[in-house]
């Protein structure tokens, strides 16, 4: 699990063209949005990208996706119980 | 002060059909041209419900006489059919001995048709298809139809997302203040792409069925396609002419809400400013408007501010007001030209188009739309509505001639 | 149109060492391989880092570019407006060929956004707040002409109207190159781009991008230089281009030995020659000729550069020597005639003077 959330920290900076930033530098736990990294909506929807094209996790619904984007911790969780690839 | 401008002609075409008439005796029926696409090749295509129009290229290019060795994308053949209608009814000899301009609008030019072709594009070889490379600027559309009617036209294309042909109408007006030309044709086409599908998709608004503007439960826009043109010119222009006056172009306004790349600004200031002004200019206050036709995208975003910006400007003295997205879906570059369309022929006929599929209020608003068909009404000025990605806000004000 | 308007302002990023002190520095760049790329620049002087990351090139370099201008100019935007052939190509190619090889599925959103077409001006107005007058262009090679004939219109509006930012931009990609081969745009031969004038008995030109804005003012101080008309010609003939060059002259008050410098858009294809011949017949020797295609390339937007290039000689009242085809009687540079012929067969026509 610990070398997984490495692997999708790097997903997410390169997913999001995080410019500089190294997977040791993000929190397993901050908020991805608002005051951690400071995401937007648009980032939202390119890490729904990354959990489709990635893992073949297709999420529907915008209530759904705010849980499981709210943290590394949460998307990990929800990859590991929702994986298709 | 300078000379009224008013609107002497028009033409369009949508998925409520071929016509101005045909398309308010649809909004009449209460008949929506919402459906699952019969032409638009897509994975998607059983999956959302979109405003396409009824014809096939083969149908379009039969009822305009084409050859079948014919290059118009789908985006041309929409708008050479909403400018013949116009035509129908206006001198044509006289538009091409006095000085015109065309200004069209379009957000994806010919995507149509090179999105099924474009592996062919960057493919070593060369082909038939490489006459329609250039199919792909939004020009295109614009140079076909004056060549198609010949007309020589000072031509202009814009894009400007969803408030595209709003522009060109307004800077039509402008065009025409200033003396550059004498009359200007305006409008703007955009046929339905997988492109434009696949982008809004992935923009996760996309409903998949027929939109419920204004309502607490909207999950999204449909997406439409279409084209429809105006023809403006001065008051005395049309008179000394004898032409037939649908509408005095009494203001406008173009504002930006510099607030974010794709969302309005949440308390629709862009909005609100936008309408305000347009109504300044044309020396109206809020009472006197008797309908507006929203930009209503049905869109969480998109509502909440627009609604928020009309329940401030107006207050107590609520107009009529709906969005007629869920007749034709969001015809993006075409809808600012069709809403003023419809918003004209609306105050022409004495009627109001209702705002299709609203159950519930938004809860932070409680602001109810026009959900019935309202007739037998006089209606002295109307507002159209339309903002487009990029903060690009656009209002346009008619009055009764 | 005949509305005299002020440059007060010009910022251009192109192939050349344009941007960094408002002047064509040395050395010259030249290509050989039949495009020219913009000398890139540090684009975090405007853009933050969190807006940044996602922006495509011609998203940045035409920010920049407006940006720098606007602050060249010490002014604050009363009107954004802006022309250009394709927008964000690279955003658009990369948005179709993922939405094909996908299937239509998992489809990033940024690269849609970013392809429409008015996705600078919405960041121009997000970055200087400017919630006024907005509007983005896309016909062709005459976008930024447009763009230029709207700023004139704006800036006879009214007493709010005092300074627009008008801009032009376009960017090169590998795909836009391979598409637009296929219908004759480049040259087969290989040649230097300094030479391509030269290579005037072919068909086609070389490939170009840049971003170029300007601050158009109603208000004359500190003003580089005035374009006191400005002329859009569809497809015009040989002599529908003449005699709308003489109407220009005329209409202003000018013989064609009041031109100073006879700035072209000649790029290069046989096909324009007669044109450019037909225009340079009308002026005598006296008259001095200067071109700029070599420079930046071609494309929709190009002659935004070529603008940039003639208000920065009537401001310093020096022709670079390696834009001159033609020396003339060396006056002062009061009047400069910019006649831009274009692949689509459009012209345009823009006159300018000193300040």
């Amino acid at each position: 699990m610990e070398d997984f959330k490495v692997t999708l920290k790097q997903q997410i900076i390169d997913s999001l063209n995080l410019q500089g930033m190294r997977p040791e530098e993000i929190d397993d736990n901050a908020p991805l949005f608002g005051e951690g990294l400071g995401l937007d909506s648009i980032d939202s929807l390119e890490l729904m990208v990354l959990l489709e094209r990635n893992y073949g996790i297709k999420i529907e619904d915008a209530r759904e996706g705010r849980k499981v984007l709210q943290s590394v911790q949460s998307m990990a969780d929800y990859i590991e119980q929702n994986r298709k690839l | 002060m300078s000379e009224k401008i008013v609107v002497s002609a028009a033409g369009l075409i949508s998925a409520l059909g071929h016509g101005v008439a045909a398309n308010m005796q649809a909004i009449r029926n209460l008949r929506s041209g919402l459906r699952y696409p019969q032409h638009l090749r897509t994975i998607h295509s059983g999956e959302f419900v979109m405003g396409e129009v009824p014809y096939s290229n083969e149908e379009m290019a039969t009822i305009l006489n084409l050859s079948p060795k014919h290059h118009y994308s789908r985006t041309a053949l929409l708008a050479l059919l909403a400018m013949q209608e116009l035509l129908f009814a206006t001198d044509i000899d006289l538009l091409r001995s006095e000085s015109l301009a065309l200004i069209n609008a379009g957000t994806v030019g010919g995507m149509c048709t090179v999105e099924d072709l474009y592996p062919d594009f960057v493919a070593p070889g060369t082909g038939d298809y490489v006459k329609y490379i250039d199919t792909l600027d939004c020009a295109e559309s614009t140079e076909d139809i004056a060549g198609f009617f010949g007309l020589k036209p000072l031509m202009a294309t814009i894009s400007t997302a969803c408030s595209s042909s709003a522009n060109a109408l307004l800077l039509g007006a402008r065009m025409i203040k200033q003396g550059v030309v004498k009359r200007a044709l305006c409008g703007g086409c955009d046929a339905l792409s997988r492109f434009t599908l696949n982008g809004f998709n992935s923009l996760k608004n996309v409903a998949r069925e027929a939109c419920r503007p204004f309502d607490r439960d909207r999950i999204g826009l449909n997406l439409g396609e279409g084209a429809a043109y105006l023809l403006l010119e001065t008051e005395s222009s049309a008179r000394e002419r004898g032409a037939t006056i649908l509408a005095t172009f009494s203001g406008y306004c173009n504002s930006n809400d510099a607030y974010h790349p794709t969302a309005p600004s949440p308390h629709g200031d862009g909005a609100y400013n936008t309408m305000q002004q347009a109504m300044n200019m044309a020396g109206l206050k809020p009472s006197d408007i008797g309908y507006i036709n929203a930009h209503g995208t049905a869109t969480i975003n998109n509502d909440i501010a627009e609604g928020s910006a009309i329940k401030r400007l107006f207050g107590d003295a609520m107009p009529y007001f709906s969005s007629t997205k869920p007749f034709t879906g969001h015809t993006l570059a075409a809808a600012g030209a069709i809403e003023a369309i419809f918003s004209i022929a609306s105050m022409q006929q004495g009627i109001v188009p209702p705002n299709l599929n609203f159950q519930t209020p938004m809860e932070e608003l409680l602001l109810i739309p026009t959900t019935q068909l309202v007739e037998n009404i006089n209606i002295r000025h109307v507002l159209s509505n339309s903002f487009g990605f990029g903060g690009n806000n656009v209002s346009l004000a008619f009055s009764a001639s | 149109m005949n509305r005299p308007v002020y440059i007060k302002a010009a910022s251009s990023i192109s192939p050349q060492h344009s941007y960094e002190a408002g002047m064509l520095l040395q050395p010259v760049v030249s290509s050989d391989n039949g495009r020219l790329y913009v000398v890139e620049q540090d684009y975090r002087k405007y853009i933050s880092p969190v807006a940044i990351r996602r922006m495509s090139r011609l998203l940045k370099m035409s920010i920049t570019a407006g940006m720098q201008c606007l602050s060249d100019a010490g002014v604050s935007p009363d009107a954004i407006i802006t022309g250009t052939g394709r927008g964000s190509v690279s955003d658009m190619e990369h948005f179709l060929r993922d939405m094909i090889a996908m299937k239509e599925e998992a489809l990033n959103p940024t690269y849609f956004i970013q392809s429409t077409y008015n996705s600078v001006n919405g960041w121009l107005a997000l970055q200087t707040k400017c919630t006024c007058y907005n509007q983005t262009f896309v016909h062709r090679s005459l976008s930024f002409e447009l763009a230029l004939l709207d700023a004139q219109l704006t800036l006879g509006e009214g007493e709010d109207m005092q300074n627009v930012l008008v801009g032009g931009f376009d960017e090169m990609t590998d795909y836009y190159h391979l598409v637009k081969d296929k219908i004759g745009y480049w040259k087969k031969e290989a040649l230097n781009s300094l030479d391509l004038l030269k290579h005037n008995d072919s068909g086609g030109t070389i490939g170009g991008e840049g971003a170029s804005f300007f601050v158009l003012s109603n208000d004359s101080r500190d003003a580089t230089s005035i374009l006191l008309a400005l002329e859009i010609l569809h497809k015009p003939t040989v002599t529908q281009l003449q005699n709308a060059i003489a109407k220009l002259l005329e209409s202003n008050g000018l013989e064609p030995c009041d031109i100073d410098l006879l700035l072209s858009g000649i790029n290069g294809d046989v096909a324009l020659q007669d044109s450019f011949d037909a225009a340079s017949n009308m002026f005598d020797s006296s008259t001095a000729i200067a071109a700029f295609k070599h420079l930046c390339g071609d494309y929709d937007t190009a002659s935004a550069f070529g603008l940039w290039l003639a208000n920065y000689i009537l401001s310093n009242q020096s022709i670079p020597e390696i834009t001159l085809l033609k020396q003339g009687a060396g006056r002062p540079v009061k009047k400069l005639l910019m006649v831009n012929h274009t692949i689509s067969g459009d012209a345009s026509l823009m006159l300018l003077g000193n300040c």
